[in-house]
């Protein structure tokens, strides 16, 4: 539980800062920090299963 | 519509003095820029993230040499990625804080992820950095 709270803190402090910088209003910078985030997420939680399955 | 040299040498001394105002504290180039709500989010994002990262056990990288051979240059890039946090990172060296980890610390569960979280620290206040330096350039609004 510990590690999925640290990764959804990376994801959103990542996706602040990418959305603030790569877009000039502020729904266009919600809009891109919301998909950096949930990119993230996703692809970690994707990483984590592959992991999971790996026996080394 | 210009390229990419003409806006490279039309940057302005002030875009200079922004960039690196936000590259000594966070969130500053924005603040002096008049972007507060830009500085408050960049800011925040950059400090939560580096004292997250001390408080779950990471530590600073530098350059100390005493490794042997090549091995020594493996300081240099998280040393790099540090260094981004700018004054921060300098106070820490100053006053030698956050460099060494003890045995308790390495094994503590989100020890590596507090190292982590120190370099992106400072590669996402690099990213703050040239933000406030396109907008003193006028590249962005």
């Amino acid at each position: 539980m510990r590690h999925f709270l640290v990764m959804t803190a990376f994801a959103a402090l990542a996706g602040i800062v990418f959305g603030t910088v790569a877009k000039n209003s502020a729904r266009e910078q919600f809009m891109y920090g919301l998909k950096v985030f949930a990119e993230f997420m996703i692809i970690g939680l994707v990483l984590a299963w592959i992991l999971y399955f790996i026996p080394f | 519509m210009t390229t990419v040299d003409e806006q490279t040498e039309g940057a302005p001394t002030r875009a200079w003095l922004m960039g690196a105002a936000a590259w000594l504290v966070p969130g500053l180039g924005h603040l002096l820029q008049g972007k507060w709500w830009r500085a408050l989010l960049l800011s925040g994002a950059v400090w939560i993230c580096f004292i997250a990262g001390f408080q779950m056990g990471g530590h600073l990288f530098k350059y100390t040499g005493s490794e042997p051979g090549l091995s020594a240059l493996l300081q240099v890039p998280p040393m790099i990625a540090n260094l981004g946090n700018g004054l921060a990172y300098i106070v820490c060296w100053l006053w030698d804080y956050g460099f060494a980890h003890g045995e308790q610390q390495a094994a503590l569960p989100t020890f590596e992820f507090g190292w982590t979280f120190l370099l992106v620290a400072g590669l996402l206040n690099y990213l703050a950095m040239l933000d406030a330096f396109d907008i003193a350039a006028r590249r962005k609004s």
